[in-house]
């Protein structure tokens, strides 16, 4: 069943880039077996070798999705899912048109909603899973022409709280990550390099987050390190934004 | 080899995590029972980890200036410090005394005060440092029969992110774990087999989960705070409840 030992498949969206391609590394070294997936290969190729595949889907396309997720339950014990994909195009709120905020609701919320119902069925009846969804500081504290954004981020909290609950006697695990500014090529779309790495003065450990610090606490809900955590949602913001 | 010292260590949640972290570091086994501290000491060491009992009562100012002094001269520098000491009686709330309410109050805040300020300086001066507070759940959701601990856990986690925001600057990092229902020595030595077979279903059920959490599932989430791997976290609540509470 597990060929070298892996301990079992990890589903990861947007796994081409930023947290999503840490996470991946992160994973293949604690042994997991990688299905990542992503619109484009991104970074995928420079993961070291090892028990990872990647199939190209947008996660919009629910059925394709689900349908890659499906294939990997019939032959592998699917453990863990991460969603990772996730869009941020700022738009002040009376600028913002339907079309975008359609497209943030579908990747950032209507994804994971689906990635999660594809994953279940294998979960429930082998009888141990943990989801991992990320949301965003931004979903508590707002954000300035984000307010399309904070919503599907605060969607996730609402989703993963009631998942934890429907699923926490199947020995399913759903928590959720919520990253402060990360240095990922998010940030990038809207500020320079410069402008990005500056936040870090704001912030009391006195730097942004790196890949790395999300992608650790993901693997630690991963494990069975969190075995009596769920529903919870893990702050990862350098001390910015205590509440 | 790093020190990490942990308040109330001698039973419950405090020995299940000295056990975890004696596979990595050395730890400091300080509670008010030093005979129950010898005993968890002697276990640890038994087994291959390096352990050093000390005597505290963590409400006393005298007593935690001497137990610093103690483990500064007799194990060195203390790196990173959990402080889990604690207790919980439950009464009404009309029939709190004033006595009762300051012997919570001073356990846990106070404790928690003494315990960081002792120590917060040679982190401070190693501009490296990691703390982890006692929380729970009952902090944001209260108790019944247990106001003045629902009160004191509250301020810890308060206390919790002025130390983490104030602290910051010098790399040390202050997180608080909030259990939900653990089995703890504590509450299984007040009842016979039947009464806590009873207990353990009931209260289990209560929980989405379905069962109450073991004492490793603290310890787990305690040294993942206390690693390098928790090193952009500051100022959080980790909740290890079994999703009891969400928020």
């Amino acid at each position: 069943m597990n060929p070298g030992g892996s301990k079992g498949s990890i589903i990861i969206t947007g796994v081409g880039s930023g947290i999503g391609y840490e996470t991946a590394r992160c994973l293949l070294a604690q042994n997991y077996r990688i299905i990542g997936i992503d619109r484009q290969r991104g970074r995928f190729d420079e993961l070291p070798a090892g028990d990872h595949l990647f199939l190209e889907a947008d996660v919009r396309d629910f059925e394709s999705q689900k349908q890659a997720i499906e294939r990997e339950a019939a032959h592998h014990p699917i453990v863990g899912l991460v969603t990772c994909a996730g869009i941020l195009v700022r738009r002040p709120y009376l600028e913002l048109d339907e079309a975008t905020f359609d497209q943030h609701l579908d990747v950032n919320l209507k994804g994971p909603f689906f990635a999660c119902q594809a994953v279940l069925p294998a979960m429930r009846k082998q009888g141990n899973g943990s989801i991992v969804l990320i949301s965003s500081s931004i979903a508590r504290s707002g954000s300035v022409a984000g307010a399309h954004y904070a919503a599907t981020k605060g969607g996730i909290l609402g989703l993963a709280r009631t998942l934890a609950l429907e699923t926490a006697r199947d020995g399913v695990r759903v928590n959720v990550v919520s990253p402060g500014v990360t240095d990922t090529p998010m940030p990038r779309g809207h500020a320079s390099d410069a402008e990005v790495l500056a936040k870090g003065a704001k912030i009391p450990l006195g730097r942004i987050g790196k890949p790395q610090d999300i992608a650790e606490t993901i693997a630690f809900l991963i494990s069975d390190d969190s075995s009596y955590i769920t529903g919870q949602d893990i702050r990862v913001t350098g001390g910015a934004g205590l509440f | 080899m790093k020190t990490i010292l942990i308040t109330g260590a001698a039973s419950g949640i405090g020995l299940a995590t000295a056990r975890r972290m004696a596979a990595h570091m050395q730890v400091v086994i300080a509670d008010r029972n030093y005979e129950a501290a010898v005993l968890a000491a002697d276990e640890i060491k038994t087994n291959g980890g390096q352990a050093f009992p000390v005597a505290v009562d963590v409400s006393v100012a005298s007593s935690v200036a001497r137990m610093t002094q103690e483990v500064a001269g007799s194990v060195g520098e203390v790196h990173a410090l959990f402080c889990n000491a604690g207790i919980s009686p439950k009464k009404p709330f009309e029939d709190w005394s004033e006595a009762d309410w300051d012997s919570v109050i001073h356990t846990h805040i106070k404790g928690v005060f003494l315990c960081t300020q002792a120590f917060l300086p040679q982190m401070c001066n190693r501009k490296e440092g990691a703390i982890v507070t006692s929380g729970s759940d009952y902090s944001i959701v209260g108790h019944v029969h247990g106001s003045g601990y629902a009160a004191a856990k509250a301020g810890i986690y308060s206390l919790t992110k002025s130390i983490a925001l104030e602290f910051a600057p010098y790399n040390i990092r202050c997180n608080s774990v909030g259990p939900g229902p653990i089995e703890t020595p504590l509450i299984r030595k007040a009842m016979n087999d039947e009464q806590w077979a009873r207990h353990k279903s009931q209260r289990g059920e209560r929980v989405p989960m379905g069962r109450m959490g073991k004492p490793e599932e603290v310890a787990s989430v305690v040294d993942f705070l206390v690693s390098d791997r928790a090193a952009y976290i500051t100022g959080q609540i980790i909740h290890p409840n079994g999703g009891c509470v969400m928020w």
